[in-house]
């Protein structure tokens, strides 16, 4: 489906005009592609640029505390400081004492999305893997089946719904109007719009990025007056970029955010 | 920070008011072949929203 998609929208070859990066930087071609259990496979560079880029986090983290120290190295210094901002200045502020046994899974789930955010400011990569809506869609049902595991565990299967689609304080008959909004919003929107909104922000972000540099790059060979303007589209690139990393951490971080407060309140008793 | 996840909370009890009487409006009007059940929905809903922002997230402290 795809594939046809890429052909149909694609600039007209010999077409002297602008041609705009498009959504179709998000589907480049496969490298290679295979069937398993019946399910078709495409790996592409995106799907590379994940794998290096979590392979070095991993490598990092586990480089970083093998050999730990009492008065740590640099890169102990670093690994620590970051697991300590989830753990302490999420984990704990947001849940609790209790939320500390979340933080290994807050503090993997952060700094897996930072780090293929900022892939698409690295040179070479320069695209997010986090752009491709799966895998926001992957991670945010890992949360919503962590929250509403937690909830029913936590308080039980009754009680955990009633808190949830039948809040305290409303009068019975308004149950009516108010029990569909609380189920859209608990059971529904969570995690389509947490999912959306770190994959919208990447991809919005790519484009802007993709589009100052191409546009940089055309007004400097287009050939006539329009070039006075490339050096401003090529300042615009530079602060976007800046912009971008500033966008990308906090994205990761929002994402972490709301993953411990649905936690926080799957485990809070009716009050 | 402590303020961010319950200001998300508000806004997604917005929308999802909006969405969903909204959206039962609409399919109200597609079954009816009517055009007004859906502003009334979207109201209606809104409304509901907005009282139940007051009494989840309306105490004070």
């Amino acid at each position: 489906m795809s594939a046809s998609i890429v052909l149909a929208s694609e600039c007209p070859p010999n077409d002297p005009g602008f041609c705009a990066p498009s959504v179709l930087e998000f589907f480049p071609k496969p490298l290679a592609t295979f069937d398993l259990f019946g399910v078709h496979f495409a790996i592409t560079r995106i799907t590379v640029i994940l794998w290096i880029a979590t392979a070095v986090m991993v490598w990092f983290f586990i480089a970083a505390t093998r050999n730990m120290q009492l008065v740590p190295g640099k890169r102990q210094y670093f690994a620590e400081s970051g697991y300590s901002i989830i753990r302490d200045g999420v984990a704990r502020e947001v849940i609790g004492t209790e939320g500390l046994r979340f933080a290994p899974y807050l503090a993997s789930l952060f700094f897996f999305i930072v780090i293929n955010n900022i892939m698409g400011i690295i040179p070479f990569a320069q695209i997010p893997p986090t752009g491709r809506f799966a895998f926001p869609v992957v991670l945010a049902t890992i949360t919503y089946v962590l929250f509403n595991w937690v909830g029913i565990r936590q308080q039980g299967v009754g009680p955990y719904f009633k808190n949830n689609l039948f809040p305290a304080g409303v009068p019975k008959p308004l149950y009516l109007l108010v029990t569909p909004i609380e189920f859209a919003s608990t059971f529904v929107f969570r995690p389509f719009t947490l999912s959306v909104r770190l994959f919208a922000n990447m991809l919005a972000g790519h484009l802007l990025l993709a589009i100052f540099a191409a546009g940089t790059v055309y007004l400097f060979t287009v050939g006539n007056f329009s070039v006075i303007f490339a050096p401003v589209s090529f300042a615009m690139s530079v602060v976007m970029t800046f912009f971008e990393l500033l966008v990308q951490v906090l994205q990761a971080y929002v994402f972490v955010v709301l993953t411990s407060a649905y936690i926080a309140g799957a485990m809070e008793e009716a009050h | 920070m402590s303020g961010a996840d319950e200001g998300w909370a508000v806004v997604g009890t917005l929308f999802a008011g909006v969405v969903v009487w909204g959206g039962i409006g609409w399919l109200i009007d597609l079954w009816l072949d009517t055009t007004f059940v859906k502003a009334i929905g979207v109201l209606v809903g809104l409304a509901t929203a907005i009282y139940l922002v007051v009494v989840k997230y309306g105490k004070a402290g």
